[in-house]
């Protein structure tokens, strides 16, 4: 029994910082109704570059966030402006923007591939102040680095749903993913929404990749899983919902860690896919989801 | 048929020509490992035709299609290993089951939109490699798992579908090939056709003119199935050893994607052209630079997609038809810029 609580609850800390991954997947959504495919590899050009951060300063991972989240951003602001706008552009009255999603699978491509040629295929870990650390909690044990990941993912979730909903800017951003041309008509300038919703998104990844660091492996396609599991949060949540994809992320999570109690790991993947099906047969707009966007 | 012969004479006498020096190519080309590529290039070509019927023509996003080739592949496969059964008759078999596979799956997910469409086909296609690197048997049939399967090797033989040499399997998928060209030829210009562009385009204006546009997707899903399944026994004859991950999974998927993509989807030699470009690009990258620079050429692929999708979003058939056309009726043109600005 102990064992499926400590599943329990060490798929809640995974799935946190999953669900921050898919909360920067579904804001780009939101805003763009584009599905970005190069996400994951978005969070791997982060964990590169959290991990160059520590092995080559050998400080704090925590403090890499301070590095790395401006990085992504930026990163995510110009790949919006240069590379997908003008392709958005030319498809923004086609109310299913393929070709944007295909250049976004170019992208992908691209990243991974250029991290397989410059770092090598092979797995690598960086030695950090919490690294191997156990929290103990009514006999039970979990990573410390989980622990303290799932607590600034939650934090990071909360500040962007604040931000989202009070600050001016936020209110620009909701407004333009309500509706487009009214927006516009309001004096929102949409292609600097776009940038700044992109590089957003991307500075999600940003978050996540710095408090992987301490626990988790870096590899040129370490993005993939982490891509398709966020697809399927976001599905699960609703696309363009941010609670949905916290909450979809823990759920994720928990799935992936309880199942593991009952089968081999590579089992659980199949349920994922199993239940991601599942969501999109039974209810295509998912727990949080507007109904007119599938 | 009629209206495919009534083109001008130059173009049919240059596609007789084009035609006759692809079945003359085994003659010159003595090299197995130049006839592989060759082999290749067809082969991906006739896959992505394959995947064109509901990629091109449905309006939909699939990036799942290596799930239906692998079907095909291993449905041929372990008849052919357990019961001897010739791997012509396994590809029909792979075929109606590819078939139903998509029949399962399009009911469903043909009528959410088009990124859900995409997901979902992932999630089909990477689930479908997972179930297959899982499961070592499957009551009678062997499949071995993560580590694939390694075709039983027989004399050659047509029944078995297994030949010394190269030239056989570069006549068979030539031939595979040039069926769908023409089938494509005919769906494009058949009622389904129409529905299909009608439907892929303003799926509300179709609709409320009465078609029913997620059945003609679903047709098109199941033909686009069925054939692609034909092209992954092939793929397990030439071969004779193939793993979850090499027929499979993301990476396959995606490749189809971008040849369709890059040569022009929705055309009927976009998916040929597509595959011309790549596919050599992929095996010359793969023998010279493979070790030292290792996926380069999928570097290579995602760039030249995203310069096509900037520049030629509807693919690179379209401006080369062009200079084509301009090559082809310059004389009469210029006769007409005389007639129009008489100096």
């Amino acid at each position: 029994m102990l064992g499926i609580i400590e599943a329990l609850i060490n798929g809640l800390l995974m799935g946190s910082i999953y669900g921050l991954t898919a909360v920067g997947l579904t804001l780009i959504f939101g805003v763009m109704k584009v599905i970005n495919f190069a996400h994951g590899s978005i969070l791997m050009v982060g964990m590169f570059a959290a991990y160059w951060f520590v092995k080559l300063t050998g400080l704090n991972p925590y403090l890499a966030i301070l590095v790395v989240v401006p990085l992504l951003y930026y990163f995510g602001y110009f790949m919006q402006n240069w590379v997908i706008k003008p392709i958005f552009e030319a498809e923004k009255d086609v109310r299913e923007p393929i070709t944007v999603i295909i250049v976004t699978t170019g992208i992908w491509y691209v990243l991974d591939n250029l991290s397989l040629l410059l770092f090598g295929a092979e797995y690598r870990v960086v030695k950090t102040s919490v690294t191997g650390k156990i929290f103990e909690f009514y006999d039970m044990y979990f990573l410390l680095p989980k622990v303290i990941g799932a607590g600034i993912t939650i934090l990071c979730a909360i500040y962007l749903y604040w931000f989202l909903k009070h600050s001016k800017m936020g209110k620009a951003i909701r407004a333009t993913s309500l509706d487009r041309e009214a927006a516009s008509l309001m004096g929102i300038k949409q292609s600097k929404i776009y940038n700044i919703a992109f590089g957003m998104g991307c500075a999600c990844c940003g978050v996540a990749a710095c408090v992987l660091i301490p626990f988790y492996y870096v590899y040129p396609t370490v993005g993939v899983p982490f891509d398709i599991k966020a697809f399927i949060i976001v599905v699960l949540g609703g696309l363009g919902s941010i609670p949905g994809a916290i909450i979809g992320g823990i759920i994720v999570g928990i799935i992936e860690n309880v199942g593991a109690q009952f089968m081999a790991s590579t089992w659980t993947e199949l349920l994922l896919y199993g239940v991601f099906l599942f969501v999109l047969l039974v209810k295509p707009s998912g727990l949080f989801g507007m109904k007119q966007d599938f | 048929m009629k209206q495919l012969l009534n083109q001008k004479p130059i173009i049919l006498l240059i596609s007789a020509l084009l035609l006759g020096a692809l079945f003359a190519l085994p003659l010159v080309v003595t090299s197995p490992a130049l006839m592989q590529i060759f082999i290749l290039i067809i082969l991906y070509a006739y896959f992505t035709s394959t995947w064109n019927f509901v990629g091109g023509f449905a309006g939909v996003l699939p990036l799942g299609h290596s799930a239906f080739i692998g079907i095909g592949a291993y449905t041929s496969t372990v008849l052919f290993q357990t019961f001897g059964l010739s791997p012509w008759f396994g590809m029909i078999v792979g075929g109606l089951l590819a078939a139903l596979v998509g029949v399962i799956i399009g009911l469903p997910t043909l009528k959410l939109r088009g990124a859900y469409f995409a997901l979902a086909t992932i999630a089909i296609g990477e689930g479908m490699r997972v179930l297959f690197e899982n499961v070592k048997q499957v009551g009678p049939f062997k499949i071995n798992g993560p580590s694939g399967i390694s075709l039983q090797l027989v004399e050659s033989s047509f029944m078995d579908f297994q030949f010394d040499t190269k030239a056989p399997y570069y006549y068979i998928i030539l031939i595979m090939l040039l069926l769908v060209l023409l089938l494509t030829y005919f769906m494009m210009n058949s009622k389904i056709g129409y529905y299909l562009a009608a439907g892929g385009e303003e799926p509300e204006a179709a609709e409320a003119l009465g078609i029913k546009v997620a059945r003609y997707k679903l047709i098109a899903l199941v033909i686009s199935c069925f054939l692609a399944a034909f092209g992954g026994t092939f793929y397990a004859q030439l071969m004779l050893y193939f793993y979850p991950k090499s027929i499979l999974g993301l990476d396959l998927s995606f490749e189809i994607a971008f040849i369709a993509l890059i040569g022009g989807r929705g055309t009927i030699l976009g998916p040929v052209l597509g595959a011309l470009l790549l596919r050599p690009v992929s095996e010359l990258t793969r023998i010279y630079l493979g070790s030292s620079l290792p996926g380069l050429h999928l570097i290579i692929f995602g760039l030249v997609l995203i310069v096509v999708m900037r520049y030629y979003p509807t693919g690179l058939v379209d401006p080369i038809k062009k200079l084509i056309d301009r090559f082809i009726h310059k004389p009469a043109r210029e006769k007409a810029d005389d007639l129009s600005n008489p100096s």
